[in-house]
Formats: C-alpha cells, sequence, structure tokens
C-alpha cells in the first residue's frame, strides 16, 4: 500500500459524490423543474404589487431578480446540507479509513459547485427570457457564486445540525429572510441587513442586469463574506466529521 | 484506520484473576490495547438522564488471537468497540493500537447509491491502496463471500445480507492488523456464516488480532477468549461461562 495523492482521493471522492446526487432522479428533477418554476412565480407574484417609492424598479422586475438570486442560493444550499447529512456516518467511517477531511470536504464542496453553475445557468436562463440581462458574464459569475456561498451554508448548517428536517427549514429560513431583504421589496435600511449573504451579491448582480460597472466595494465585500464562510465551513467539517461527536 | 495515533494518558493498570487485559507476560505482541476506559453519555436537556456505559473498561488483544466481546443489549458493546477504533472519544483512559486497524460497523455504514465496485474503490482510496490492490481485495473477497456477481449492484438494492459481506469486506479489504467486527454474522446465511469463519481462521494463520462484538456467541471453541462486559467493565469469562452465552457456548 502506498500513498495515494490528494488529486486521485479528490477525483475518486468528487466522482463518488456526484454519482450519489445524479442517481437520485428526483434530484436531477428538482435541479431542472425549480429555476423555472421560482423565477416565474416570484416573477408573476410581484407582478400583483402596485410599485411603491422606496423601490429601484418596477415590482414584475424586482420579483424576477428575487426569485433569480432564490433559487440560485436554494438549490445548492439544500444540495450542500443533503450532501452532508445522508452521507455523515459513511463519511465518519470513510474518514476512519485514512480519507482525509479536507480531501472529503473538497471532494463535497466540488459537486455543490457544479450544481451552483447548473443552477446558476438555468436560472439565469428563464431570467433572460423575460428580464433583459445587459451582462450575463457577470450575471452568471455571481449567481454561481451565490450558489456556492450557500453551498457552503447548506454544508455548514447539515454538519452542525445534522438533521434532514430541522436543517431544510433552517436553510430555508435563512434564505428567506436574506433574499427578501436584499431585494430591495422590502422598506429597510438596517444596517443587519448587510450581515446576510445575499447583501453584497444582489448589489453586484442588480448591476449585471442593468448593465452598470458594479461598486468595487460590493464586489470586495462578497468575495470577503464568500471567503469567511468557506474558512468556517472548512473548520467545523474538519473539526466534527469523522470524529464521532457523540453519538450512541 | 492506521492507529498509533489514538494514544491518551493513562497507564495499564496490572491484570488481576479475570481480567480481560493479559499484561504483557503474553506469548504474542499486543495490537490493541484499551486501558481504563469511561464514558458516559449526559443529556442536553437540563433534567435528563445521563447514562455511565463504561466504568473503567480494559482489554489487551493480541496478534494471532480471536477474542469475543460478549453483553446484554444496552451494555455498551458497541460504545466500547467505537472508541477502539476511534470512532467516539472515551471521557477517560486510553487506547493504543499498533498496526492497520480494520473496523466492521454494526450498522452498514456504506454510501447507498454507489455501486459495490465504487464503494471498493473509495475506501480503497481512505486507506492508501493502488487501483490493482482495490481489485486484488475485492475480487478475492467476492469469491470468499460470494457476493461476485453484485460488483456493479449499488449498496441500496442489494439484499441484508449482502449489504453485510460488503460491509465486513470494507472492513477486511486493507488487510488490517487488527479486525474489530461489531455482530458482524448478522443476516448471513449459513453458507456464508461459514465462509466467514474460514476467513477469520486464515486471518488468524497471518496473525491477525480478531475481536468480535456479539450479543450472543454460540461456538465457544471458535474463541481464545470471551470477555463479558457488563456493568461497564470487562471481565475474561473464558473458564467460568458467560450470562450471554447460548447452548453451546461457554457455560
Amino acid at each position: 500500500m502506498t500513498g495515494r495523492s490528494p488529486g486521485g482521493r479528490l477525483r475518486v471522492g468528487l466522482g463518488a459524490a456526484v454519482r450519489e446526487f445524479v442517481r437520485e432522479p428526483i434530484n436531477l428533477a428538482l435541479l431542472v423543474a425549480l429555476p423555472p418554476l421560482v423565477v416565474t412565480g416570484y416573477e408573476s407574484m410581484l407582478s400583483a404589487f402596485p410599485r411603491l417609492p422606496y423601490m429601484s424598479s418596477d415590482p414584475e422586475a424586482l420579483g424576477a431578480t428575487a426569485g433569480t438570486l432564490f433559487v440560485a442560493a436554494f438549490l445548492p444550499g439544500v444540495i450542500g446540507l443533503f450532501q452532508v447529512i445522508s452521507a455523515q456516518r459513511a463519511d465518519e467511517r470513510l474518514s476512519l479509513a485514512g480519507f482525509p477531511t479536507p480531501t472529503l470536504f473538497a471532494s463535497r464542496l466540488a459537486a455543490v459547485c457544479l450544481a451552483a453553475v447548473v443552477t446558476a445557468a438555468l436560472s439565469l436562463a428563464v431570467l433572460a427570457t423575460s428580464t433583459e440581462v445587459e451582462s450575463i458574464a457577470l450575471g452568471f459569475l455571481t449567481l454561481a457564486f451565490v450558489g456556492v456561498l450557500y453551498g457552503l451554508v447548506g454544508m455548514l448548517v447539515g454538519t452542525v445540525l445534522p438533521r434532514e428536517l430541522e436543517g431544510s427549514l433552517a436553510l430555508i429560513f435563512v434564505v428567506d429572510i436574506d433574499e427578501a431583504l436584499a431585494s430591495g421589496v422590502m422598506a429597510t435600511d438596517a444596517a443587519v441587513t448587510k450581515l446576510f449573504p445575499l447583501h453584497y451579491p444582489h448589489e453586484v448582480f442588480q448591476a449585471a442586469v442593468d448593465g452598470r460597472v458594479p461598486d468595487v466595494a460590493d464586489v470586495l465585500a462578497a468575495g470577503t463574506y464568500g471567503l469567511v464562510v468557506l474558512a468556517a465551513a472548512f473548520l467545523v467539517y474538519t473539526t466534527l466529521a469523522g470524529t464521532g461527536g457523540g453519538a450512541q | 484506520m492506521t492507529g498509533g495515533d489514538v494514544d491518551e494518558t493513562g497507564s495499564v493498570a496490572e491484570p488481576a484473576a479475570g481480567s480481560a487485559d493479559p499484561g504483557s507476560d503474553g506469548a504474542a505482541e499486543v495490537v490493541l490495547r484499551g486501558s481504563d476506559l469511561r464514558k458516559t453519555y449526559g443529556s442536553a436537556l437540563p433534567f435528563g438522564r445521563s447514562v455511565e456505559v463504561l466504568t473503567g473498561a480494559s482489554v489487551a488483544i493480541r496478534r494471532g488471537e480471536i477474542v469475543g466481546i460478549v453483553g446484554g443489549n444496552g451494555s455498551g458493546k458497541s460504545t466500547l468497540m467505537k472508541i477502539l477504533v476511534g470512532a467516539l472519544d472515551a471521557d477517560a483512559g486510553s487506547v493504543d493500537v499498533s498496526g492497520r486497524v480494520g473496523w466492521c460497523p454494526q450498522d452498514e455504514l456504506l454510501y447507498d447509491r454507489l455501486t459495490v465496485a465504487e464503494t471498493f474503490r473509495l475506501f480503497g482510496e481512505g486507506y492508501g491502496m493502488t487501483r490493482s490492490e482495490v481489485e486484488s481485495a475485492r475480487d478475492r473477497l467476492a469469491a470468499t463471500l460470494d457476493f461476485e456477481a453484485f460488483l456493479d449492484y449499488r449498496i441500496d438494492r442489494l439484499s441484508g445480507g449482502n449489504r453485510q459481506k460488503v460491509n465486513l469486506s470494507i472492513a477486511l479489504m486493507h488487510d488490517p492488523d487488527v479486525l474489530l467486527l461489531d455482530e458482524p454474522y448478522t443476516g448471513f446465511d449459513w453458507e456464508t456464516y461459514l465462509a466467514f469463519w474460514d476467513l477469520t481462521a486464515d486471518l488468524r494463520e497471518r496473525g491477525t488480532a480478531v475481536a468480535i462484538i456479539s450479543h450472543l456467541i454460540n461456538e465457544r471453541e471458535r474463541f481464545d477468549r470471551i470477555l463479558e462486559l457488563a456493568d461497564g467493565a470487562l471481565t475474561d469469562v473464558t473458564e467460568q461461562g458467560s450470562s450471554q452465552a447460548g447452548a453451546e457456548g461457554v457455560r
């Protein structure tokens, strides 16, 4: 027995994570069906609203943008959550067998990144059918970033709260509140809104839709936020996964 | 599970009569030693009960030895095993392992939607095995335990007995120095049960230490020693018999 390269292990780990995901048909169905449903649902739901003075654009457009960001965040978040929870005990055994937890983390994250890219592409494509997106590239990158960011949040929640029902509810609650505050549908200037993950990415995405150059401060803040969440998810996962924690 | 990295402080007590730790005067090298292990499961709720599971359990297993660990339901057998393999931290005590450890948990801790062959590949990466080593171990164990026809089947589509065969094989595939098996033959048919014991005899010949946890041990002659876990501690009951032994057991 010889030592294996981290790259080889990552490849095998990623392959296993992706197979685990795609071999559940409901996962693929949701990945394809939810983006159009959510984006058009948000759009039509908010189209009935009057345009209020604090709104930056008409409610229908706000709804479409909000729905796009919501689904781009929520789907990878749930996938990250279930990636961790459904495999928790097998991951513990694999870790005890010698599979390094950082590589295991990277495998799970890589699978989440793939899901984030697919969700970003689909949700942006749906948005583009009703709203003119001036910078497709920036819009796509922002949505993919949002997916990875919430994928990490999902992994974090799944690690510290490894229960499917409770974890899903916690995640749905956070994404809902986050997008509602970030979208501009509600009138609030509370500083606390800036602590939520979608605040800065929403500003960047709106700039992509409008064809403006995004504020550098927003881009930097979003990137910093992403790095902090990445570090937190990595530390928590590598500390708790494989240690057994204490479950009887 | 490479072993040698779960040592904490604490020394091994001198062996007493009926002790589960035979000390250092035996012929073969001790490959796994757990000393004065203590574990209490606390309650997260303010008025919940805490359960004291291990109160100072000590065990030493030598190379080439087959040890049975028996105990009633809820006596702490699985907790003991998890502590010995490093899956659970003890509140106190120490575990020393020399060499590679193989662990077959009571529940099949496998990835449901991977095939049997993919499962071997993934765990082989963990053990640091090359692809050809993995394939060789996989084919050998599949032939011995008779699941060659199911290598391309998903784990969640296997019968309970076949899942248990894969569960056991994953613990064996890297040729461990000490093998810890928690209720390993649950769901086996008679042929597989016999094949399991042939395999265990082969391992013993090669110097592998094997510890088998079970709530019931029927064939006493297959074991070198039998330890009983009761009231949180282990006692050697090889000679006097165990309350958990069956009709053909140690009584």
